[in-house]
């Protein structure tokens, strides 16, 4: 009974049509997330892999197609579905507010409130404390948490969405091109935190056009071509270079 | 008991500080300051309470616009309707007054701006169209509406009711206390609606909203945002403050005119950004636009009294334009210090 339980996939995209205006954007594409797994979605800039994400994450509705979540087929219309579900998603700096502090960001869409009435007044004081403590524990220091997060570095801002991801308890997390606007010792520092998630058991998405960042990091490969799926392949199974000549047809499977 | 009394005051402290520190009114707020000190040093007649009272009361109308003004810009929006709904507010609460019942008169002027406020915000998210454009053309519609509503004529009433000295009238406990001070009992509504307002802004989930929204609405749409309610409810407020500055404007000169407001949309606006509101949304506060319309009345009131023979007093504009200019640069200089 156990091992059937871990074998139900977190996440598995079957068939997925989209379709924007007369071009196809994705055509029957597969996709399949396990327990623990970093899986890595990769593919060239149009390929169709933020396509198929912002399917997962409600952004965009499918044409066709259907969507499993724990081995339950689930209808996700919106964002808040989606993070209902517990899919949680770092878009590349477009994660936080920037005129906003850290932990108005942290809580943003899910205040700690005091209720009077239709009114919801903010516990600042209880979210600061908790922001600071809470990134702590994913091993993010920061200075104060009433801090704009303008002030930050890239580096830093990335580290805050990932840590506030894997504190609301994600059951999958969503990483989308979250290295490649960093420099390599930022880089460095946000790959540990999405290896901090992992040892933690949660299942991590990472798409990226840049197979260099994951290739020591993922478990398996998910490549996307033109709207099709090329394959998942198992780490190990291909070289880097591999990787970039199915990325880009140099090679085809 | 000492005890006691130091934690109260921590309270108090912090509490002024989530008020003051997170709105960034610095800039505003020394300019303000500055231009007062240098009107009471050059400008004659200006450090009196008639001359004081004079800018507090013509900022009054302004200011209960420019709050609505100011929450709908943070949120990254622009209401160019407000002026005609002044008007739209106005003939409301003054037709229901000339038939001996201004509550009803009160509500309307509440309510029907406020739906036709929602209705900018709807055609604005639901059309995806700029509220630039579609405010711009609803102000005229809405004046059309204040057009339809008065058959064109100018509304004036000679019998004095009770209630436009509650929104408008002699605010006796400041003026018997101060000598020659000429302050209007709307003065207390303003500060009443700033005081809400600012409080909404920054200690409300849905004041947390409002500056997510306009600072980055991919984020606040990932993180489980309703943006287009949030724009929708702040075009509403918007709508229903233009309203009741209408009201105000009827209680104290008892009379409206279709043209009455028109202008009040870019003062408002001006007022806003004078405050340290970004144009681009995401930043501001409801303080800042208090300080914005009180320190362009000031300077109209400066000017005016320094009897300048190439700028008396209907060429003040060119004056605030200066100051709209030099306030929104200065503020952004603050800005990027702090």
């Amino acid at each position: 009974m156990s091992t059937s339980a871990n074998t139900i996939p977190v996440v598995e995209m079957k068939n997925i049509v989209k379709r924007f205006g007369t071009i196809t954007a994705l055509k029957k594409v597969d996709f399949r997330v396990d327990r623990a797994q970093v899986m890595a979605l990769v593919g060239d800039n149009g390929a169709g892999k933020s396509t198929l994400i912002k399917i997962l994450t409600g952004i965009y509705p499918p044409n066709g197609g259907e969507i499993y979540f724990e081995g339950k087929l689930v209808q996700i219309n919106s964002p808040r579905d989606a993070r209902d579900l517990g899919i949680e998603t770092c878009y590349q700096d477009l994660a936080l507010v920037n005129l906003m502090s850290i932990s108005r960001n942290f809580f943003l869409g899910r205040e700690l409130v005091h209720q009077v009435g239709p009114i919801h007044w903010l516990k600042i004081s209880d979210m600061n404390a908790l922001t600071r403590s809470a990134l702590a524990d994913v091993g993010i220091q920061i200075r104060s948490p009433g801090d704009r997060v303008g002030s930050l570095s890239g580096g830093e801002r990335q580290s805050i969405a990932i840590g506030r991801a894997v504190h609301f308890g994600a059951k999958l997390l969503i990483l989308d091109e979250p290295t490649s606007a960093l420099s390599v010792a930022e880089t460095r520092k946000v790959l540990k935190y999405i290896e901090n998630a992992k040892a933690r058991g949660l299942p991590v998405i990472f798409i990226t056009h840049n197979v260099h960042h994951v290739y020591m990091m993922a478990d398996a490969y998910t490549i996307i071509r033109h709207g099709e799926k090329v394959g998942t392949y198992q780490r190990g199974e291909l070289s880097e270079n591999d990787i970039a000549d199915l990325i880009t047809g140099q090679r085809e499977r | 008991m000492e005890g006691l009394a130091v934690n109260a005051r921590l309270t108090w402290q912090r509490e002024a500080r989530y008020l003051f520190a997170e709105s960034s009114i610095a800039g505003p707020l020394f300019t303000l300051i500055f231009i007062f000190i240098l009107s009471a040093l050059f400008v004659p007649h200006f450090f009196s309470w008639r001359t004081v009272s004079g800018i507090v009361n013509a900022a009054t109308l302004t200011g209960i616009v420019t709050i609505g003004v100011t929450l709908l810009m943070i949120s990254g929006e622009f209401d160019l309707s407000v002026g005609s709904l002044i008007a739209v507010g106005g003939y409301l609460f003054g037709q229901q007054c000339a038939r001996n019942s201004p509550l009803l008169g009160l509500a309307l002027a509440f309510l029907i701006p406020g739906l036709l406020g929602a209705l900018n915000g709807l055609i604005r998210v639901r059309t995806g169209v700029p509220s630039f454009i579609v405010t711009l053309g609803t102000g005229f519609i809405f004046r059309g509406a204040a057009w339809i509503l008065s058959g064109g004529s100018m509304l004036q009433l000679t019998d004095k009711l009770p209630i436009y000295d509650a929104f408008s009238g002699r605010f006796n406990l400041l003026d018997d206390l101060l000598p020659d001070a000429n302050f209007l009992t709307s003065l207390l509504w303003l500060l009443a609606a700033v005081f809400v307002f600012q409080y909404v802004l920054v200690r409300t989930r849905y004041g947390n909203h409002v500056f997510a929204v306009g600072g980055q609405v991919e984020a606040a749409t990932a993180q489980g945002v309703n943006v287009d309610l949030v724009k929708v409810i702040n075009f509403a407020i918007s709508g229903a403050l233009a309203g009741f500055a209408g009201v105000l404007t009827f209680s104290q000169f008892q009379s409206m005119r279709v043209a009455s407001g028109s202008g009040t949309e870019l003062s408002a606006i001006a007022s806003a950004v004078v405050g340290g509101a970004l144009l681009a949304g995401g930043s501001g506060s409801i303080w800042g636009a208090l300080i914005g319309v009180l320190l362009i009345s000031m300077l109209r009131t400066s000017v005016v009294l320094l009897n300048i023979p190439f700028i008396p007093a209907d060429n003040f504009e060119a004056i605030v334009g200066v100051t709209i200019v030099g306030a929104a640069i200065f503020n952004n200089w603050v800005r990027q210090r702090a």
